[in-house]
This record gives structure tokens, sequence and C-alpha cells, in this order.
């Protein structure tokens, strides 16, 4: 067996298998937990259905915080939306998807792709400076930075091998698989999870602040 | 019922009130209670209690951090300091260990990774879940998960009392409220003489135990032991509206020393005790006095069954509003540019924001809103007892220039106010500051700008009669 044929096979395969179960487990780990009732009587009856508005409203912070947030929220924008495109735009992936389960679509030029690709790993850097410039305002611990390598790790390595950089290609590409593997292993024990829970936080707090009559 | 203007003062000003404030604060250090339990007992408790408090709510906003920091800045006691202790997510870091050991669903894995928890952790834990969070709720403004950190760092003073690990003073007054009902000593006999001083000398009448009354209204230890005007205004504002009114010598008391330290016991014995006084009364309408964090330690607190209970609990600003509203208060007008400072507990973590706001409308006040007001107020530092604690004077004082150059932005010469808490720190800091603003009580404000004819025959203009409290 080859690298590639290692990390194309069983790598890829049970990092799969790691990625689901992980995050059903810890998925149902916290939410089999019972959740206390508020018995106050909400200020009006229907109010507590506004605060699911949260979900979508916190997408962007409000006015009052723009100075504050600009940076960190127009470069995670940037960030989160070129590694969505580039993760389901480019010809690779999308032959990748289809083996998987049989859907596929038309792909990005490749050009397009490189540039996208180029945007989420600047982004990814102009990220993490921040966080190391100002450690006082991020609070960083082990976990944020191997979240950070291991994300940072498919895209500098998938740059490379679209651009027949480093080793042999086949190498490389084995390399960026096994990057993505590993990645995928380490998602549901780590704050990438926050791509779930982001949903069940927002609506919690939104139905406690929306139960006394306040939108957040 | 009602007074005449002309009667001789008798109670102390606000800043006098303050000063004299300041040195029984200073006396409750000696009062504290020592520890009792062995430190491995007080860790265990406090462990356990983090355990029995954590449900789906507090596990998924433990899960959700990412550690971006937009909490930090919107934090005022970071912003006034730049320390990066006070950042919002650090006070909740010993919560997420705790419950990732004890609760989460990899704790066999986080149990080898992590250090066990220990009585130092829970020490260096009283100055960030105490001294520098108000739990005021800025921060879950910010949030890009809106993580309630606010709640967090409850459940975080509740481990605290399991760990008898309360600051002295807070300590001390929840052992008084605790084993003697009172605080600062306001006993029932304080509230009876209160009541007899303001009748014989104001000539207002303050009904006290009606075996039945529409509206059982409150007081606070504040004006109890020291600001009898605040009780005075009260009083006259009840009489004016005319409405069937009582206090009761068995639950008077708004301000409640179990929630603010985090002692759900004596939280839970507090607050009964006035449940119970207004369902015996057949009272409609619990007012609760100008005390912020009594509005969720009774309003608001989610083991309290508000939807089965016969009667509303208003704040005092809420039900002064709803009056204002209803046309049934007759002002004078006010004079001079006005600002209204939102308490965290009645505004953010409250919802009472156009009532306070009606009221002054009523007035026709030259109204100005905050810059940063309303559900982004800042916090003036004082709340959630901080401002008892003086050890954390460094803190309240460099977090409230935050709120002078907030007041100052709006040009406005007063700066009204609703919660005991708020208005002691402001009149604190703005003695400290030679602060040229007037710092108001919303209640004692109305009740020096009411016109003396019975509110029952109204104006024509704002006349909307059947209208109940």
């Amino acid at each position: 067996m080859t690298l590639l044929e290692f990390a194309r096979g069983p790598a890829i395969h049970w990092a799969l298998i790691i990625l689901v179960a992980g995050t059903i487990w810890r998925l149902l780990g916290v939410l089999v937990l019972t959740r206390g009732g508020d018995l106050s009587r909400p200020r009006d009856a229907f109010g507590n259905y506004k605060g699911y508005r949260t979900v979508f409203s916190r997408a962007w912070p409000s006015s009052e915080f723009n100075v504050a947030t600009r940076y960190q929220t127009i470069v995670a924008y940037l960030f989160h939306f070129a590694t969505l495109i580039v993760v389901v735009g480019i010809t690779a992936h999308i032959e990748f998807i289809q083996s998987l389960t049989g859907a596929s679509w038309p792909a990005l030029p490749n050009a397009a792709g490189v540039a996208i690709g180029i945007v989420a790993l600047v982004s990814l850097l102009a990220l993490i400076l921040r966080r190391l410039t100002n450690p006082s305002i991020y609070c960083s611990n082990l976990g944020d930075y191997i979240t950070w390598i291991l994300v940072a790790a498919p895209l500098i390595t998938g740059l490379m091998a679209f651009a027949h950089l480093g080793p042999r290609y086949e190498t490389m590409l084995a390399i960026h698989i096994l990057t993505v593997a590993l990645m995928f292993i380490w998602f549901p024990f780590s704050k990438l999870m926050h791509s779930i829970w982001f949903v069940f936080s927002r609506a919690q707090s939104g139905l406690t602040y929306a139960h006394k009559g306040v939108q957040i | 019922m009602s007074t005449s203007a002309a009667v001789a003062p008798i109670f102390p000003t606000f800043e006098q009130v303050c000063q004299g404030f300041a040195g029984q604060i200073g006396m409750l250090r000696q009062l504290a209670p020592e520890p009792t339990l062995t430190d491995a007992v007080r860790v265990e408790r406090a462990i356990d209690t983090l355990i029995a408090e954590t449900n789906a709510g507090e596990a998924v906003w433990l899960e959700s951090c990412i550690h971006c920091g937009q909490c930090t800045t919107a934090c005022h006691f970071f912003q006034a300091t730049g320390e990066a202790k006070y950042a919002p997510m650090r006070k909740m870091e010993l919560y997420r260990r705790i419950y990732q050991r004890e609760v989460g669903p990899f704790r066999w894995w986080y149990k080898l990774i992590t250090r066990p928890v220990k009585l130092k952790d829970l020490e260096e834990l009283q100055e960030l879940v105490y001294d520098s969070c108000s739990e005021c709720g800025r921060c879950t403004m910010v949030c890009p998960m809106g993580i309630d950190t606010a709640s967090l760092v409850h459940h975080l003073r509740s481990a605290l009392v399991a760990a008898e690990l309360v600051p002295a003073e807070l300590a001390a007054l929840t052992a008084e409220q605790k084993h003697r009902g009172t605080i600062f000593g306001a006993s029932a006999d304080t509230l009876m003489n209160m009541i007899n001083t303001i009748r014989d000398h104001y000539g207002v009448t303050i009904p006290l135990d009606k075996p039945s009354a529409e509206v059982m209204v409150l007081s606070s230890a504040v004006d109890l032991v020291a600001n009898g005007n605040g009780l005075l205004a009260t009083a006259r504002i009840m009489n004016h509206l005319g409405v069937d009114w009582t206090m009761c010598s068995d639950g008077f008391e708004s301000a409640n020393f179990g929630l603010l330290s985090g002692d759900m016991a004596l939280w839970r014995q507090q607050s009964e005790s006035i449940t119970t006084a207004a369902q015996r009364i057949g009272a409609k309408t619990l007012v609760i006095a100008e005390c912020g964090h009594a509005y969720p330690a009774l309003r608001w607190n989610p083991m309290i069954k508000g939807g089965s209970l016969p009667f509303d609990m208003v704040y005092m600003s809420e039900f002064l509003g709803r009056m204002a509203k209803a046309g049934r208060l007759n002002l004078t007008p006010i004079d001079g540019k006005i600002t209204y400072h939102d308490p965290c507990k009645t505004g953010r973590r409250g919802g009472a924001f156009d009532q306070p706001r009606a009221v002054l409308q009523a007035m026709n006040a030259d109204y100005v809103e905050l810059p940063s007001g309303r559900e982004y107020n800042w916090c003036c530092g004082g709340g959630a007892g901080i401002f008892l604690l003086e050890r954390a004077t460094r803190l309240r004082d460099e977090s409230f220039k935050i709120k002078i150059k907030q007041v100052n932005a709006t040009g406005a010469a007063t700066v009204v106010v609703s919660c005991a808490s708020c208005r002691l720190n402001f009149e604190a800091g703005r003695v400290k500051n030679h602060w040229d603003k007037e710092v108001a009580s919303l209640v004692e404000l109305v009740a020096d700008h009411l016109i003396d004819t019975p509110a029952r025959t109204p104006a024509a203009t704002s006349s909307q009669p059947g209208v109940t409290a």
C-alpha cells in the first residue's frame, strides 16, 4: 500500500468514522442533560419565540461593538467563506465527495480555486497574528493553537499539492489528505465543534432574554 | 394622606447616607464568619454544587466558547484596567475544567489530562466572580455564540458559598440575613420606627400589616437604616395614587443576600417570606423597591412559579411607569436636561426599559439617552454586591470613569437611577471625582414632583379611569 493509498483509504475513512461518531457522542452527552425550566412568568405570552431570532441576528455584531469587533469579524468571515468555497468548489474535492455520496456539481476554474484558497490561508494567518499579539484579549490555550495548526495544515498542503510544490505530487496529495484526516479526528474533541454549538448556544441566550422582553 | 412641602427635612441627604454606609461596611469585615470545614471538604462541596447546577443550558455555553476575545472589551472591568484576568471568558475557565472533568461527555479523558481542582484555584476564583463581575451581561451582547457568562458566574458564586469563600462583607451580611432576618440590623422594629417617624414628622401614613390589600410594597435596608427619604417618597406616591396598599412586617425587605452571594437556600427563605405574605393578604401587585437585584430574585427567578402566583411582581420603576402611562401620576415639569441609567438587573437583564422613561416623559423632561444606552448600557461597577467590597475599590473607581464619560457625553445635568446599589456607587463616584452631575433616584424624583391633588380625579388630558394597579 502506498502512502497515497493509505491516505485515500483507511486513513480518511477512519477519520470520517471518528468525526461522525465523536460528534454524535459529544452532542448527545450534552443534550441528554436535564434542562432547567424557567418557571417565571414571561413578559409577554409569545415573547419567548422571538428568542430564536438570535440564532440569525448574532451572525453579525451590533453596531455598538463595531470598532472593537471589526477586525475579528471581517477576517473571520473571509476565512469561513473562502474555506467553504474551496472545500466544495474545486474539482478534486468534488470528485472525493462524489466517490462518497454520488452527488456532483460544476467546479470553479482552477485559478479561482487557488485565489480563494490563498484568501483563506492569509485570513487564517491574520487571525493567528492578532491572537499572538494581543494575549490579554484572547486568553488562548493549547487547544486554540492545535486547532489553528490542524486547520492551517490542509490549506497549506492543498495549495502546495495544487501548485506542484514540495515533494512529488502523489506524496504531497497523500500528505494533504492525511492532514485533513487529522483535522476530522480533532473536530469532535475541540472548539471546531462551535460550528454546531452556535445554534444551541445562541438560541438558549435568545430565549432567556426574550423571556424578559429583551432582544439581544 | 399627602403632606405639605413646608415640613423641615429630618432625613440625611444621600451624600450623608453614602458616607454612613462606608463606615458600616468597614465594620462588616470583622463580622465575617471563619471557614469551618477542611480544605478537601470545601473543594468537594464546590465541585458538587457545580455538578448539581449544571444542566444542558450551562453545558452548551461552556462547550461553545472559541476564545475569540470579543467579550473582553465589552466588560467594564477589563475596559477600565486592561488586565487580562478580568476578561469575561476567563471567569468561566475553572467552571469549564470542572465541567469537563465531572459532567462532560469526555470526562474520562479530561480526568487524565487536566489537574484536579484545588482550594487555591477556588481562592483565586473569588476575585473573578465577586470583585470583578457584576453579572451585568454586557459580554453576552457581543459574544458570537451568545454565551450568558453572567449566569455561569452566578453558579460559580454558589460553588464558592459551598466552599466558604464568600468575600468578608458579603459573607457577614449573608450570615446576618440568614440567622437574624435583617440587613445592617434593619428589622421589623426598624421598619415600624421608620413608619412612625414618617407619620409623626411628615404626616404621611404608611399602612402596615393590613389583613388584605391590593398592592404590597417592599422596602430595602438602605431606606430603613439610612435613607428615610426613599420610604417617604414611596409612601407619598402610593397615597397620591390612592391605591389600597400595605407593607408587611414579615416580608418587607427587597434586598436578598442569598442571590447576591450565591447562597440559594437563603435566597429561597427570603423570597418565600415575601411571596407567602403577598398571598396571605391577597395582593394583586407586589412592588419591589429600587433595589436592582431584587428584581431577578423575585420577578425573574426561574425557580419561582410566577405563572401560578395570584399576583404580579413589578419593579418600582415599572410600577411608576404603568401609573404614568395610565395618567394617574400628576407631576410638575422637571427642569434641566436629564438622562437615565438602566440598572443591569432591570434593563438588559430585566427588560424594564420603557416604564422609567415614561415616568420622565410624564414630567416633560428634556430627556436624552445615554450613548451605548439601554441593552448596551455600561454597568456602573457597583452591582451584584461589588459596592460592598473594600478590596474592589480600585476596580469600581476605574470602571466608574467609563460611566462618567458616558453621562458627560449626553450633556445632561442630572442622571436618574432606579437602584439603591447603583445610586450608592454613583454617589460615591460623584463625590470622589468632584463630578458636577446630580444623581437622582426615580422614586424620590417622582415624589418631589407630585401635584398634591389626588390623582383619582385626574386632569382631563390624561384621564384613564378604570386602570388598576
